[in-house]
């Protein structure tokens, strides 16, 4: 943490707040878990209930607003009577979002912070949906997996619904993904881009876009086996479109068992093989196949498979994997 | 032989003793939440079986008064303030105003705490709660976490279900519309996000089940549903036990709940394997638990990680001392209202708009 400037004078102290009488809060004798505030927040939140009590909405109650959001980015109602003030000033929108740039950053794990840029764009429309778009690639390099960032996004791009948009998401996706194949916020976004948010130009021809999708995790699965995201979006992915998981037999089969010693140098885009040193049988692989078999009616393959995995390759789960077989016979 | 650690009891509830005592200026951020505070805190003292032995008769009776005071009312019906950090000293009789009225996630919490304390319930106004959830409620079935303003996803929802399962009515908000939006969130994965569209994690998905079960017990999920959401919660545990929220995440401690308890709701609680020994790994040496070992304990992460092994209770082996064994016992959990069996027994006794006007037992 970088060393804290001084606190800024107490506003009882500055002249220019010299006509408001700070509110002190309401709280009788033993109170539940309550908070040792600093002097400085006891001082600011004063005067913020002081100006919500007499509807001031002015330029210096945007800056009181600041101030209290800074000591506490979680205090809804700073922030609720901030956006209101903002709108009763029409202040400039783009300013409030240069601001918010920063406070977003600061305070990435708060909602509120994340809600009031929503209500800002909401006001400025479309036009500031791709600088947005722009502000959440820059904020998700440095955390790759926060949340809110990535609910932020999948919130902008379905309520503008805008052509222009989604037409980079694929390429941004990509550039996730490449940075950390297992990053499953990543593959979420892609499911959701591709299959849960309708269908845009170019991508009517679904069958087309099925195999698109179906070559694009098999290559990232063939360079990182033992990823659960590819995994998982394969099999939404086949889930979705109503294909059986027999879609993908022999490629399954690559990753049930060791690679072969001299592996074939033919590229088979459709059944791309593990890359020397993969650590095989990787256990996603042999659950995907045993629960081929089973849709297949072969329970007695299917079982061998979950018994591997109940006794050797994936032991945490022992009581699931057998619960599996215990189901799949009494079908 | 490899030793069962102990379960530090005497050591978890002085955390949450403390923190119920006070907390530090660092901690400012949870003033919007402090009723969540006090809930994790008497909700830990309540699965300890411990209430009674580690707070005064005097000192639950200040608890809820202090309850009671934010109880508030006004256009948007009534309920309960996370804590009085927005109202001015002099507006405390009048009715709430724009920016310090009632906060559907903190009454929630706020009844929970009741019933844990014991409280006759005689002073809530039902009809005014009736009235505050639907004034919360949007356009998409979700809704705000204050009438018209902030945030709303699938935590507000479960609020309002679990509100209107406690006092038995469920007039004030539109079922079906809430639970289309639930369904928004469900994800290819098994599990739900926060919001529509979003990725599947443990705690959402803990609540959209709990809620989904709440409101429509008799057909829950189609077996399709089920079967991904249990295949998607039971690879979430960890090898060391522990569970994590998202696919490819660490474990932490606080999905031992969230996932552990929507496997409970899914009927699927014999195919967890025990998560104690990560849990014993993350208390703290002081008392408290803590998300990861080595973290600094609180009293979300040490509430939820008991209320997990209310649910979860390790088999201890039988040649550990007895005190080993005696601290790793557990009461029951009612794993739709995240609360203890004789805590739901109570709020059944004396919440539901029908027990209106009787006299406490």
């Amino acid at each position: 943490m970088t060393d804290k400037p001084p606190p800024p004078t107490p506003y009882s102290e500055r002249p220019e707040w010299s006509d408001v009488t700070p509110l002190a809060q309401y709280e009788k004798a033993n109170p539940l878990a309550p908070i040792l505030y600093t002097e400085e927040y006891k001082d600011a939140t004063g005067y913020l209930r002081a100006v919500v009590q007499s509807g001031e909405k002015s330029e210096r109650v945007l800056q009181l607003t600041e101030h209290v959001i800074r000591l506490n980015p979680a205090h809804y109602s700073a922030w609720q009577y901030r956006y209101e003030t903002v709108v009763a000033l029409d202040w400039p929108l783009d300013v409030e979002m240069t601001l918010m740039d920063e406070l977003a950053d600061k305070f990435l794990k708060t909602y509120q912070v994340w809600h009031h840029r929503r209500l800002l764009i909401m006001c400025i429309g479309l036009s500031a949906a791709g600088r947005e778009l722009g502000y959440i690639k820059q904020i998700l390099a440095q955390d790759e997996k926060n949340y809110h960032t990535w609910s932020h996004r999948q919130w902008l791009l379905a309520f503008f619904n805008d052509e222009g948009l989604w037409a980079g998401e694929l390429d941004f996706i990509d550039t996730m993904v490449n940075r950390d194949l297992r990053n499953n916020s990543a593959w979420h976004h892609r499911f959701f881009v591709v299959f849960q948010s309708g269908v845009r130009e170019g991508e009517e021809d679904r069958e087309r876009i099925v195999r698109r999708e179906l070559v694009y995790v098999k290559q990232h699965i063939s360079l990182a086996p033992n990823n659960a995201s590819a995994w998982n979006y394969l099999r939404g992915l086949l889930d979705f479109n109503k294909l059986p998981l027999a879609t993908i037999t022999p490629f399954v089969k690559l990753y049930t068992a060791p690679l072969p010693a001299a592996a074939k140098d033919i590229v088979d885009v459709d059944n791309p093989p593990p890359g020397q040193g993969a650590e095989l049988p990787c256990v996603a692989a042999v659950e995907f196949l045993a629960d081929i078999r089973e849709e297949e009616r072969n329970v007695d393959e299917a079982e061998t498979l979950w018994r591997s995995l109940a006794d050797e390759l994936d032991t945490i789960r022992k009581k699931y994997w057998e619960y599996r077989i215990a189901q799949a016979r009494s079908v | 032989m490899t030793s069962f650690p102990k379960f530090s009891r005497i050591g978890h509830a002085g955390h949450v003793n403390r923190c119920l005592t006070g907390l530090p200026a660092s901690q400012v951020e949870a003033e919007s939440t402090r009723m969540a505070v006090g809930f994790y805190c008497l909700g830990t003292l309540d699965l300890l079986g411990a209430l009674d032995s580690k707070t005064t008769d005097t000192d639950r009776k200040n608890f809820r008064e202090w309850i009671w005071e934010q109880q508030t009312h006004g256009p948007n019906g009534s309920g309960f303030r996370p804590s009085p950090f927005a109202t001015p000293d002099s507006l405390s009789e009048q009715p709430y105003g724009a920016y310090n009225g009632p906060h559907l996630v903190m009454t929630y919490t706020a009844l929970l705490t009741l019933a844990i304390l014991r409280d006759d319930f005689l002073r809530l106004d039902r009809k005014g709660l009736i009235k505050f959830m639907r004034s919360c409620q949007k356009e998409d079935g979700s809704f705000s976490i204050v009438p018209g303003f902030g945030e709303s996803d699938l935590r507000t929802i479960y609020c309002a279900f679990s509100i209107c399962h406690m006092l038995e009515d469920w007039s004030g908000i539109d079922v079906p519309r809430a639970l289309n939006y639930i369904e928004t969130c469900r994800s290819y994965e098994g599990g739900y996000g926060q919001n529509s569209f979003c990725e599947a994690s443990g705690g959402p998905t803990y609540i959209a089940l709990a809620s989904i079960h709440l409101a429509r017990p008799s057909s829950p999920l189609t077996a399709g549903q089920r079967s991904r959401s249990i295949h998607w919660l039971i690879h979430n545990q960890h090898s060391s036990g522990g569970f994590r929220g998202r696919t490819g995440k660490e474990a932490d401690a606080c999905y031992s709940f969230w996932c552990g308890a929507s496997l409970k709701i899914l009927d699927a609680e014999d195919l967890v394997d025990s998560n104690a020994q990560f849990i014993a790994s993350c208390q703290f040496k002081y008392g408290g638990i803590a998300k990861t070992p080595g973290h600094d304990p609180d009293p979300y992460h040490t509430y939820l990680s008991i209320a997990a092994l209310s649910l979860y209770p390790p088999h201890v082996p039988d040649d550990e001392s007895t005190a080993v064994l005696q601290s790793w016992k557990f009461g029951g959990l009612d794993p739709l209202l995240n609360a203890t069996t004789e805590t739901v027994a109570w709020i059944r006794a004396h919440v539901p708009s029908s027990t209106t006007g009787q006299e406490p037992q």
